[in-house]
């Protein structure tokens, strides 16, 4: 309890209330205490009686009225922006009241010596100059109290140390005349001799105050309620309230939110005297928003339950509609906005999808699932920028999805491979940037190539000798005589093929020596590979070839390539509905560096595909029927296989894809450069046959993820069964003339293929060829 | 405008009437005069509760009071489901105060007020039926009062009294004494009674300030008139001591009602 406001109270009230209060307050503890303090007050006023109910009151609510947290104002040198108050007025500003009160004067001028203060703001008319300063007949107070004052002759001194000057050429003293308005501050009060000193300098002013300009002040500038107050006191009819109802401020609608700031009253918590409304009886969870909070949370809930269960049906617009429908009704429901971008990720809206899952952890930072799947889109997505080359950003996404789940093996994996990628082509560009300084001259080489052209074919025209007659020998021991009738043919196809075949290899020898490197690494992981063979291939690695000249035949092979891939893709994409989706980003994000990877890689494939089934073609015909047998057997395997791992794969893809990027790089690093930057990317401006090729680049990686020769087998039938339909396409659509051609191999040699063409042009027109020949062995194999 | 014989079309909903079922079992041995006051008086409880709980400011809390005072001052409280009447009121009340309350808080507020620690309503068919009885019955006290819902209230004369007031005083001991929180507070008990509506403004706003200067014994300058004789032109000792009797009257209710 306040003792000394119970003490003013009881001063007041005298000695009934006290003992109203020691019957009312014997219970309360608070009041036992300062009980005997209170003794000694009490008896001194003891005539003045109050209304017995007051003071009943007053005992009753005294724990409240007397209580330390009861008051909530403070001290403080208020004052909002005095001018800018009187300015717009927010409040009626009404004269003092002891106008209307008419105090007496000697009451008044003993009040104001009382209270007035150090720091307080005063307005004076200057009624005397000396040289030491000027005097002030005190009109009104500008700030702290508001008293009337005009008549009470205070005087106040404002010595001239006191004024600041404005230059030192001048008696500060010589700017004030006698009748000017001044506005001060109290700089000291002598309460005993009444004397009041004054001062100009800003210094003086209280705190609160300060903001207050001192110095001459024009008649409109006197203060609001020193004008209101002096028209009251000169005209009797103006009252308290008739002058409250012509202010500006009494009609303000906010008028009373202002003033209970002002008098620092809460009216959230607004006070009672009632016991059953003291503030501490509310409770948090009893009021409007906390309830609604939950509430809205309650029902957003079942909206994400009924959402879900649509969702678990397939039925994925009207699980959106639940979920946004959640939103509407509480924001930030984190069950939704997890449930939300769960949805989008499924849809492949990965972006969409992290922002859900980002709003969730925001308001719940430690949400499991939330987490979880933010750390698997992120993967996700960076695997998407891998894709589309944007390395360090990708590495930015693992990172984070590495700094939600430090534990996440497919983030650590991918943060792995990239920052190896990342280190390799860095490397690899700077030594491309090497290579090229030191780059012979085309004119030496040329002459080179031209020898080593001749010299492999020579090898080739005994290789083949060889090859067919060990062929007509092993069919003659052991096969029938079909096979050896294939085996003839196939000689006198080759014998064309040759012709054509130089022809070409003229025209690309570059690509030929790529294709046939490349050939030679696919075939690596087969079994087939015979001795011979990978000494031709040794001999060829040998071969030191060049990086391709801008705008050659690469770019318009590539071109050419475009309608066969979109059967291809069209095939895989049956194959499975999250490979799409992936194609569905590489449509909308098509980065121009893939291009070198992939239309290499695609050569890469052409080149695989003649091989395989070149390594097969010479065999006898038993062979080939069973072999035909597996093939089915390990078509539909791969088939089975690609679906089961077409998750995994597409996840591996970009890290195959990544590694295999670098071998090839390492390998011929020169012409990934050169034709990736330069010569492909001119030919392939549209964007159509750019994320054609993305496709195929994500295809041939996949197939390429398969490390052992089973699986390069089985990529090597479906690799077929793909081309084999994209020739058919291919025919019917657009390449009139390739079809023509392959036609005619086709006619002319209806044996198996030959190891004639084994190191072979490179151009369109011989795959073309190739696979034509293969199909027609294909469907000799099972005739005969 | 004739009262409406039967009840609200509308049910007033379970909560309603467990409400009511407390009232009822509180006196039976007081006269229905008594009965009734002490039934207002609980449900301008309820209204000053859910007021503070809904977050509304102090004038729209009054304006719900007076509005609740002046429908029953014109109807029957038997013919009227009263607490329903009240969540109108407040609602109205926010509109006429510019500080819209949403119905849905109301009857959530309301809800937890006469279920204590239940869960929030489902957004299902009861939730709907007690929005519909709040907006029926607000239609139902508009008309009843003539669409005469503005009020001129005490509230900003109390303020701009105390203003005045603080500057008789020396600044220090005004600061000491917390006559503007205890003013406002007795001005908000006030409207728990029906005379709210049958004193002016200012002499409630006067005899608000008076009650709370004279509680704490502060010592105002004495001139040829009394402080509170000027801030109104035709305020009687009469008038403020007939406020401050009716406002004792409430805290002694409140003993006997809660």
């Amino acid at each position: 309890m306040d003792r000394d406001l119970l003490r003013q109270s009881l001063l007041y009230h005298g000695e009934s209330l006290f003992n109203t209060l020691k019957c009312e307050q014997t219970e309360n503890p608070d009041f036992q205490a300062v009980l005997p303090d209170l003794c000694k007050v009490t008896s001194e006023r003891g005539e003045e009686q109050g209304s017995p109910l007051v003071e009943q009151f007053i005992a009753r609510k005294a724990d409240i009225l007397f209580s330390p947290a009861w008051k909530t104002a403070t001290l403080q040198r208020e004052e909002h922006d005095e001018e800018e108050e009187e300015a717009a007025e927010p409040y009626a500003i009404m004269p003092p009241l002891e106008i209307f009160m008419e105090v007496s004067y000697q009451e008044r001028r003993s009040v104001m010596y009382r209270d007035l203060e150090r720091g307080d703001v005063v307005v004076g008319r200057i009624n005397n100059i000396r040289e030491y300063g000027f005097f002030l007949t005190l009109l009104c107070m500008a700030g702290g109290l508001k008293r009337d004052i005009e008549d009470l002759d205070l005087s106040a001194l404002c010595h001239v140390k006191e004024i600041p000057s404005t230059g030192s050429h001048d008696d500060p003293l010589s700017y004030y005349q006698i009748g000017d308005f001044i506005r001060a501050g109290v700089k000291d009060i002598d309460r005993y001799q009444e004397k009041i000193t004054v001062s100009l300098l800003q210094s003086c002013l209280s705190p609160g105050l300060d903001h207050i300009k001192l110095g001459v002040l024009t008649k409109e500038e006197l203060p609001i309620h020193y004008s209101r107050g002096t028209r009251a006191s000169n005209d009797s009819s103006q009252t308290y309230e008739r002058i409250l109802r012509t202010c500006h401020g009494y009609h303000n609608p906010c008028v009373v939110d202002y003033l209970l700031e002002k008098v620092q009253i809460s009216d959230i918590h607004p006070p009672s005297m009632m016991r059953g409304l003291q503030s501490k009886l509310f409770k948090e969870e009893d009021f409007a928003s906390s309830i609604r909070k939950k509430q809205s949370a309650s029902w957003a809930l079942k909206c994400v339950r009924a959402g879900v269960d649509h969702f678990k049906h397939g039925r994925h617009v009207e699980a959106m509609n639940e979920y946004n429908k959640a939103l509407e009704i509480d924001t930030n429901n984190v069950e939704a906005l997890v449930a939300r971008g769960a949805l989008y990720a499924n849809k492949g809206s990965l972006l969409k999808a992290i922002t859900n899952f980002e709003q969730a952890l925001e308001s719940c930072p430690d949400h499991r699932n939330a987490k979880k799947y933010l750390c698997q889109t992120l993967v996700e997505r960076g695997k998407q920028l891998e894709e589309q080359e944007k390395l360090v950003t990708a590495e930015g996404l693992y990172r984070r999805a590495l700094s939600l789940d430090d534990s996440n093996p497919e983030a650590q994996d991918a943060l792995h491979k990239i920052t190896d990628t990342i280190q390799k082509s860095i490397r690899l560009r700077e030594e491309a940037l090497a290579k090229e300084q030191t780059k012979p001259k085309g004119g030496q080489t040329s002459a080179d190539k031209l020898r080593k052209i001749l010299k492999e074919e020579k090898r080739m025209k005994k290789k083949r000798k060889r090859s067919t007659s060990s062929l007509s020998s092993s069919s003659e021991s052991s096969r029938n005589s079909s096979a050896s009738s294939s085996s003839s043919s196939s000689r006198r196809k080759s014998k064309k093929k040759k012709k054509k075949h130089r022809r070409s290899e003229r025209r690309s020898k570059r690509r030929s020596r790529i294709s046939s490197r490349d050939s030679r690494r696919s075939e690596e992981g087969k079994n087939e590979k015979d001795g011979r063979r990978e000494k031709e291939e040794d001999e060829e690695e040998e071969v030191e070839w060049y990086p391709a000249p801008p705008n050659t035949s690469a770019t318009f092979l590539n071109q050419k390539g475009g309608p066969g891939f979109r059967v291809d893709e069209e095939v895989e994409a049956k194959e499975s509905d999250e490979r799409r989706i992936c194609h569905l980003y590489s449509l909308s994000a098509a980065s121009d560096n893939g291009d070198s990877d992939s239309s290499r890689r695609e050569r890469k494939r052409r080149a695989k595909t003649r091989k395989s089934s070149q390594s097969r073609s010479p065999e006898k015909e038993s062979r080939l029927s069973r072999s035909k047998e597996r093939r089915d057997k390990n078509r539909q395997r791969g088939k089975e296989e690609s679906r089961r791992n077409s998750d995994s794969k597409r996840r591996s893809s970009l890290d195959e894809n990544r590694k295999r990027k670098v071998s090839c790089s390492s390998a011929d690093s020169e012409f990934s450069r050169k034709s990736g930057f330069q010569s492909e990317y001119p030919g392939n401006g549209s964007s159509a046959s750019k994320h054609l090729e993305k496709r195929e680049r994500h295809e041939s990686s996949k197939r390429n993820s398969f490390d052992d020769g089973r699986y390069k087998t089985e990529d090597a039938d479906r690799e077929k069964e793909s081309s084999k339909r994209r020739v058919e396409e291919e025919g019917s659509r657009s390449a009139g003339r390739i079809r023509k051609t392959s036609q005619n191999s086709a006619g002319n040699g209806d044996g198996p293929g030959e190891s004639a063409k084994k190191e072979l042009p490179p151009h369109l027109l011989n795959i073309f060829n190739q696979i034509a020949q293969f199909e027609k062995e294909k469907g000799a194999g099972p005739k005969k | 405008m004739e009262a409406p014989s039967s009840r609200l079309p509308a049910s007033p909903g379970a909560p309603l009437k467990l409400a009511a079922r407390r009232d009822s079992s509180a006196g039976e041995a007081d006269s229905d005069s008594t009965r009734e006051i002490k039934r207002h008086f609980r449900v301008c409880r309820f209204i000053m509760e859910t007021g503070v709980k809904l977050g509304m400011r102090s004038v729209p809390v009054a304006t719900a009071c007076v509005l609740y005072h002046r429908f029953f001052k014109r109807v029957n409280l038997a013919a009227y489901e009263p607490y329903l009447v009240a969540m109108s009121c407040l609602y109205l009340a926010g509109k006429v105060e510019e500080q819209h309350i949403r119905t849905r808080d109301i009857i959530n507020v309301s809800h937890r007020y006469f279920n204590s620690g239940s869960a929030p309503l489902e957004c299902d068919k009861e939730f709907w039926d007690l929005r519909d009885s709040v907006v029926q019955c607000e239609l139902v006290i508009l008309r009843q009062l003539n669409f005469q819902v503005s009020f001129e209230h005490p509230h900003k004369y109390l303020l701009h009294y105390l203003l005045s007031v603080k500057s008789l005083v020396n600044r220090h001991a005004w600061y000491r004494t917390p006559v503007a929180e205890t003013s406002w507070a007795l001005l908000r008990d006030f409207y728990h009674g029906a005379m709210c509506i049958h004193h002016t403004a200012q002499h409630i706003a006067i005899a608000m300030v008076y009650l709370a200067i004279n509680s704490y014994g502060v010592e105002l300058p004495d001139g040829e008139k009394q402080w509170w004789q000027v801030l109104c032109d035709d305020v009687t000792k009469a008038d403020i001591d007939a406020v401050i009797s009716d406002l004792l009257q409430l805290y002694d209710m409140e003993a006997k009602c809660i």
